[in-house]
């Protein structure tokens, strides 16, 4: 279960950082997707594993043995590029006994390795054909079977489905979890798409700016945000600028409930976060708690489900509903919308010079003065 | 109508514009379709001349008659390109001077060419992957060695080749001479042609003629290759890594797989210009080892005045490089076709 693991990894390049201090756990036989936007630092950090970079400082380790400096031909992870990488001037049969030709496996035998794993992908008829003569979709099948010929320990995938329009795209995401976990093996993906993640990953880390931001499986990481970056960037959301008086937030004159108090002192300027699934329209009233009223701006029906767009004093909500029980509006028409006080994250507003304002530090500062 | 040409009728058209005598935009767009072909055919027709014109004079004279003592008069006669092949005593006697000068020229091309491949293509992949402003100031610094003539970098060798200032100096003097005579080496150099009882020798050799060969078109190699080489995907690279790859592997079975097809018109394009290289071959090669340009120029310029057997020369020359280059296009579209 030790899988793969990452101390306090660093990657510089002159004056930029782009990984700050990783540490990561990679558990044997899941799936794990890191997902951020472009520029994040994902795709060095997927090098560094792969042994294709080396880190500025930290330490990698597999099993319990240390891999930091062995080089990318001993590591043998098997990984998939985002170009798929597949070599031009062998047939498809030959790519996925690339790495058992150089190793000396004989002919018969990686033959029948290379027929097993295009089997393995729904690839059994086209081992003589040359790359140029595929799709996207079969280019990929195989490069995954070409990865997988070597039987590596870990399975490194960089943004393997950006090449491939948005409906293969869907069906490889499926068919590449479940070739995941038929063959049990620990596999990284890196995407930067939200969806993608959350279809295949049996654990999501969310990176920004060379951090990793959050760590958790996906319903973890939708429904339960650990900072701004990570509720705007899983799924949509309303944001609210609101002050924390009481353990409530006041956004304007509305006060707002979360299922717990903010943790924050008095004062301090907060974001409320919303899912447009968690905001319901309900009857204009000023007066009750964790409503905002306003007139209904625009509406869309987006197959499944109805978007209503409010414009209320504290800025643009967007409300979510399913279609089939949508309640009627009108563009024009003034509206309640309640926002369920357990679905409510609060964070800091983020301005630097707020950002310590937690009750844990506010103590701590008067333990100090004191 | 071109686009050009009808966007420049709409703009007279709009500014109003009329020159004398035409009749608005649709006179415009006339003028416009005329002009270019024309120009077109007249550059075209004169290329045409100039490459075809001396090629077929060279021909021409080839089967010309050299009047002993005298110039030579326009005739048929084949015999210009059997004294290449057989030697001018055929049928009584068979002489293969010219033919073995065709058998140097042709060794010392392929040669210079391939050993010019050789450096230039490991040195123009690492320089490749260099820092961009790296790989400018290299490539400035290459450009700029093309300046070079042959005549000056055959110069240069030929000082740093000679026995009183070059190397062989520079081998006595650091005592590399002594150590070769201890050693035995200096006797097996000599068997090689590469040295005299006393000290290594590189004029005049084979050795020295290919090697100059080889740095004369070294320039051209890495230019011609660098643009493939540095197109190639760099995660190809790194996939063959992953997969278990060390550098030389990869080299072998990825990078140069590649670009073959680069790295085989390179190597032919060198090779056609090698064949015609004569100030390298006049200086380092022994005359029993010279080549068919020089034996062309000797003939056309040189004491015997023979324009019709050097212009045989010229065209079996000629002929050899396109028998060359169309068994390689040949062999290379074999090659691909196993591979599929």
């Amino acid at each position: 279960m030790a899988g793969l693991v990452l101390k306090d990894v660093r990657k510089t390049y002159g004056e930029v950082t782009a990984l700050k201090n990783i540490d990561l756990v990679f558990p044997s036989g899941k799936l794990t997707a890191l997902l951020g936007p472009s520029g994040c630092g994902k795709t060095t950090l997927l090098r560094i594993i792969a042994g294709l970079e080396t880190p500025t400082r930290g330490n990698l380790s597999l099993n319990g043995e240390d891999i930091t400096t062995l080089p990318a031909n001993r590591r043998k992870f098997g990984m998939v590029f985002q170009s798929f990488a597949l070599f031009p001037h062998l047939s498809v049969g030959e790519n996925v006994a690339y790495s058992l030709t150089i190793s000396g496996v004989e002919k018969k035998t990686r033959s029948k390795r290379a027929q097993e794993l295009l089997d393995l992908v729904q690839m059994a008829d086209f081992q003589d054909r040359r790359i140029g003569q595929l799709s996207g979709g079969q280019r990929q099948r195989v490069a995954i079977a070409r990865a997988l010929a070597q039987e590596p320990q870990v399975f490194l995938l960089d943004e393997p489905m950006s090449a491939l329009d948005a409906q293969l795209r869907e069906t490889m995401q499926v068919e590449l979890r479940l070739l995941q976990q038929q063959l049990n093996i620990t596999t990284i993906v890196v995407t930067h798409d939200q969806r993608e993640a959350m279809t295949m990953a049996d654990e999501i880390v969310v990176m920004s700016n060379g951090v990793s931001e959050q760590i958790g499986s996906p319903t973890d990481i939708y429904q339960r945000p650990e900072t701004p970056f990570v509720a705007s960037f899983i799924g949509k959301a309303n944001f609210l600028d609101g002050t924390v008086r009481g353990g409530r937030v006041f956004v304007g004159d509305s006060a707002f409930d979360l299922e717990k108090p903010a943790p924050f002192v008095d004062g301090s300027p907060v974001q409320l976060v919303c899912r447009p699934e968690n905001a319901e329209l309900c009857a204009a009233d000023t007066n009750a708690s964790n409503i905002l009223t306003g007139p209904v701006s625009f509406v869309r029906d987006v197959g499944p489900t109805r978007e209503v767009f409010v414009e209320t004093d504290a800025g643009r909500i967007i409300c979510e509903m399913p279609s089939s029980d949508a309640t009627p509006v009108t563009q024009g028409e003034v509206t309640g919308i309640r926002l369920k006080s357990h679905t409510l994250f609060c964070f800091p507003r983020p301005d630097p010079g707020n950002l310590e304002k937690t009750v844990e530090e506010a103590g701590r500062r008067e333990n100090v003065a004191a | 109508m071109s686009d050009l040409a009808a966007a420049s009728s709409l703009v007279h058209a709009r500014d109003g514009t009329r020159l004398k005598g035409q009749e608005g935009p649709r006179a415009d767009a006339v003028q416009s379709i005329g002009a270019r072909p024309i120009i077109m055919t007249v550059i075209a027709a004169f290329l045409v001349f100039v490459f075809l014109a001396p090629i077929l004079l060279v021909i021409a004279v080839s089967f010309g008659e050299k009047i002993e003592g005298a110039s030579w008069v326009w005739a048929f006669d084949p015999s210009n390109y059997a004294r290449v092949f057989v030697g001018i005593g055929w049928p009584d006697q068979i002489t293969l001077l010219y033919a073995y000068k065709l058998g140097y020229t042709l060794a010392y091309a392929v040669l210079g060419s391939l050993i010019a491949i050789a450096f230039a293509f490991p040195f123009t992949y690492f320089l490749s992957q260099c820092s961009r402003p790296a790989q400018a100031a290299w490539l400035v610094f290459i450009l700029a060695s093309l300046s070079m003539s042959e005549v000056f970098i055959v110069m240069g060798w030929d000082i740093m080749l000679s026995n009183r200032s070059g190397l062989p100096a520079l081998f006595k003097a650091t005592g590399v001479t002594a150590w070769l005579k201890d050693t035995g080496w200096l006797a097996v150099l000599k068997d090689w042609g590469l040295a005299n009882p006393r000290n290594v020798k590189f004029k005049t050799s084979q050795l020295a003629t290919v090697l100059t060969m080889a740095y004369l078109v070294w320039p051209y190699a890495v230019i011609l290759l660098y643009a493939p080489l540095s197109r190639i995907d760099r995660s190809m690279i790194e996939a063959a890594r992953t997969m278990g790859a060390g550098s030389f592997t990869v080299m072998r079975t990825v990078v140069v797989p590649v670009v073959r097809i680069p790295v085989m018109g390179t190597l032919l394009l060198l090779f056609v210009y090698l064949l015609g290289a004569y100030v390298t071959v006049t200086y380092f090669a022994e005359p029993a080892h010279q080549t068919l340009p020089v034996s062309i120029y000797e003939a056309i310029r040189g004491a015997t005045l023979n324009a019709p057997f050097g212009a045989a020369q010229a065209v079996v020359l000629l002929s050899t490089a396109g028998v060359f280059i169309l068994a390689s296009l040949w062999l290379g579209r074999l090659a691909e076709n196993r591979g599929r």
